[in-house]
């Protein structure tokens, strides 16, 4: 009895094996995740030095002397000679113009997909496969003459000031709502849905209306994170178009990340600590979505993966 | 009676009526901004491109036939040398960018997938870039491969290496090499986290059936890892090929003073031609041309996405994952074979 306990205590081949694989790979991960944090801390860290201390150190991550760390570069951008200067601005252009497009884009595919599902119309399975098909077209070939459509109506309303503003952002958040990736993810949810709740519902005597509030979005909210996650990501990160738009307009109309790559390429020079600064500031709305929802968003993201 | 059915008829008929037209209703919203904002302006795209258009100056509009097409392969123009050259210097960087972009994913889900302590930290700290916007990837790697004693690697290496002022064709290698480590860097994450998903579905039962029969690591990957995710690579691969043609963010903001106007993907050429506004507005009908060539490019290569992905979703059954893996099994070496005429029968009926 006692030697067969010690028998157990000893681990057998497999398990072996798998100790093995798990130190192996703890290491190989540990080794990868320090390159892919390395460029993130860099940034934080160059965000706090002093002017000095980029100029005389630019081979240390982190400032090299305790005297030497500084908030000036964030301040900087906030206040600058005395009055609020670009950044605040350029963040709630960035925050209004995606919520908005986050907003519709749900509420847009939200109603659809339910009439795509659960109402009878004609021309319904033209619909779905005409958009399956269109997904095929590259968006590319309609950038050239989307923009010389806005030029046009732009020149010929004469818009300026404020309406302006407003005209660049119609354009910029509207056109993104109908992506069809999304409408697809959407009806395919509902399409899991068993269709007896709904027909049960109906013969209880809810309208389309209470189906739609108390039974399909109650049951929808994982989707509508996912749809939620990605456009937001999507719209805050987005510079194609923006930058079409954008192009000689007023500084203070940029969206975020617009603004941020004119911080690059040979224009940078000589601005390091503001653009550090700028980029981590620029960063908190992003990573605060991340934290919150990351196993979703990584889990969804796998899994529509193996869907397409 | 009759007149009982007659009313109900008609009220179904009258109910009927009122879905059909709620579901309109509700479609409409879509259908609408679909039409004024992706069917017009591609459907514009294939008139424009057969016009001399200028947004600018509306009453100079005409169509002169395939003008611009043919213009487009006329290699003595300098626009048109330029569009080609900005096509071939991005299929060049693709064919090196996209290998690495489901290779290094793959090989880092492999090792995930053993799931050593802490792997959820791990797998968020390989995401994270992903969500990260291209300029502030810009920024920092623009900084971090400085062209002068300021940038941090050639402050750690003591050099003066110019990482990013070649020009296409021109001994640009090392900008590419920062372009590639950054692309790594930035999109890794997604295939990333795809692929690991794919691979924690595989059966297990599978392993272990091949280790019963002497597949070593190697052949387990080769005849039962790979197999299994091949819908996953597929999509991937694509997603991937697809995304890389569309290049543009990376060489724009990882550019230098002295290259910044080189053009190297077509996106950038387009979007070049854009932004200059009145300058090149000219251009309008000559540019929707090139996009229209550069787009039925891309759509080849979706084309043969659809036909690969359709394929693959006729046979992806667990049943006929053991068929191929017991067919497979004939070619692992030095076993003894459980696959005697019984067995083969028995997943034949499958």
């Amino acid at each position: 009895m006692i030697g067969f306990k010690k028998e157990k205590r000893r681990l057998t081949k497999s398990e072996r094996t798998k100790k093995r694989e798990k130190t192996i790979s703890f290491i190989v991960m540990l080794i990868v995740s320090i390159f892919f944090a390395f460029p993130l801390v860099y940034m934080l860290g160059t965000s706090f030095k002093s002017d000095l201390d980029l100029q005389l150190h630019p081979e240390a991550l982190f400032p090299t002397a305790p005297s030497e760390w500084t908030l000036e570069h964030y301040t900087g951008f906030i206040f600058r000679d005395g009055k609020i200067d670009n950044m605040p601005i350029w963040m709630l252009n960035s925050l209004w113009s995606t919520t908005a497009s986050v907003a519709l884009t749900v509420i847009v595919d939200l109603i659809t997909a339910f009439a795509v599902v659960f109402l009878q119309f004609k021309g319904k399975k033209i619909f779905m496969k005409f958009l399956v098909l269109w997904m095929a077209v590259p968006g590319v070939i309609g950038t050239a003459p989307s923009f010389a459509i806005y030029a046009t109506v732009k020149n010929s309303l004469m818009v300026s000031g404020l309406g302006g503003y407003f005209y660049i952002y119609f354009w910029m958040v509207v056109p993104g709502v109908t992506g069809i990736f999304n409408l697809l993810l959407m009806r395919n949810f509902f399409l899991s849905i068993p269709n007896d709740i709904i027909a049960s519902a109906k013969s209880d005597g809810a309208s389309y209306m209470t189906i739609f509030r108390r039974i399909v979005c109650p049951l929808a909210k994982s989707t509508i994170m996912l749809i939620v996650l990605f456009t937001f990501t999507g719209s805050w990160n987005s510079l194609i178009w923006p930058q079409l738009l954008f192009a000689g307009e007023s500084s203070y109309w940029n969206t975020v990340t617009v603004a941020l790559a004119g911080y690059t390429g040979g224009s940078s020079w000589g601005q390091v600590g503001i653009s550090m600064a700028t980029s981590v500031f620029a960063l908190i709305p992003i990573v605060i979505i991340f934290i919150i929802t990351q196993n979703k968003m990584i889990d969804g993201l796998a899994s529509t993966g193996i869907k397409m | 009676m009759e007149e009982n059915i007659k009313i109900k008829k008609a009220e179904m008929r009258k109910s009927k009526r009122r879905e059909s037209l709620l579901a309109l209703a509700l479609i409409s919203p879509y259908i609408i901004v679909f039409i004024i904002f992706t069917l017009i302006p591609v459907v514009a795209g294939f008139i424009y491109s057969f016009m001399r258009n200028n947004p600018y100056m509306p009453e100079e509009n005409e169509f002169i036939g395939f003008q611009n097409y043919v213009n487009l392969f006329n290699f003595n123009l300098p626009i048109s040398k330029a569009f080609w050259e900005s096509f071939s210097t991005m299929l060049l960087f693709d064919i090196v960018a996209v290998p690495c972009m489901i290779i290094i994913p793959l090989v880092l889900a492999y090792f995930i997938n053993m799931q050593p302590p802490g792997y959820k930290i791990f797998r968020a700290i390989i995401y994270i870039p992903s969500v990260i916007s291209i300029s502030i990837m810009g920024i920092i790697f623009g900084n971090m491969f400085q062209g002068d004693s300021s940038g941090l690697i050639n402050a750690w290496l003591g050099t003066e290496i110019k990482w990013l002022s070649g020009t296409p064709w021109h001994g640009d290698t090392l900008r590419w090499l920062v372009m590639l480590i950054a692309s790594i860097w930035w999109q890794t994450g997604t295939n990333f986290v795809i692929f690991a998903g794919a691979l924690r579905n595989v059966p297990k039962s599978l392993y272990e059936a091949c280790e019963m029969d002497g597949g070593n690591r190697w052949k387990r990957i080769l005849y039962v890892t790979l197999p299994n995710i091949k819908s996953a690579i597929t999509v991937c691969l694509f997603n991937t090929l697809i995304g890389y043609l569309n290049l543009y963010g990376q060489p724009y903001v990882l550019n230098d003073l002295t290259n910044e106007n080189i053009l190297v993907s077509p996106i950038m050429f387009i979007q070049q031609y854009l932004q200059g506004g009145i300058t090149y507005a000219r251009q309008t009908g000559y540019i929707c041309a090139s996009a229209i060539i550069f787009g039925i490019i891309v759509m080849i290569f979706s084309a043969i996405q659809r036909k690969c992905t359709a394929e693959r979703k006729r046979r992806t059954t667990h049943a006929s994952d053991c068929k191929t893996y017991y067919s497979d099994k004939e070619l692992l070496s030095g076993i003894v074979s459980i696959t005697d005429s019984d067995n083969d029968d028995k997943w034949g009926a499958l």
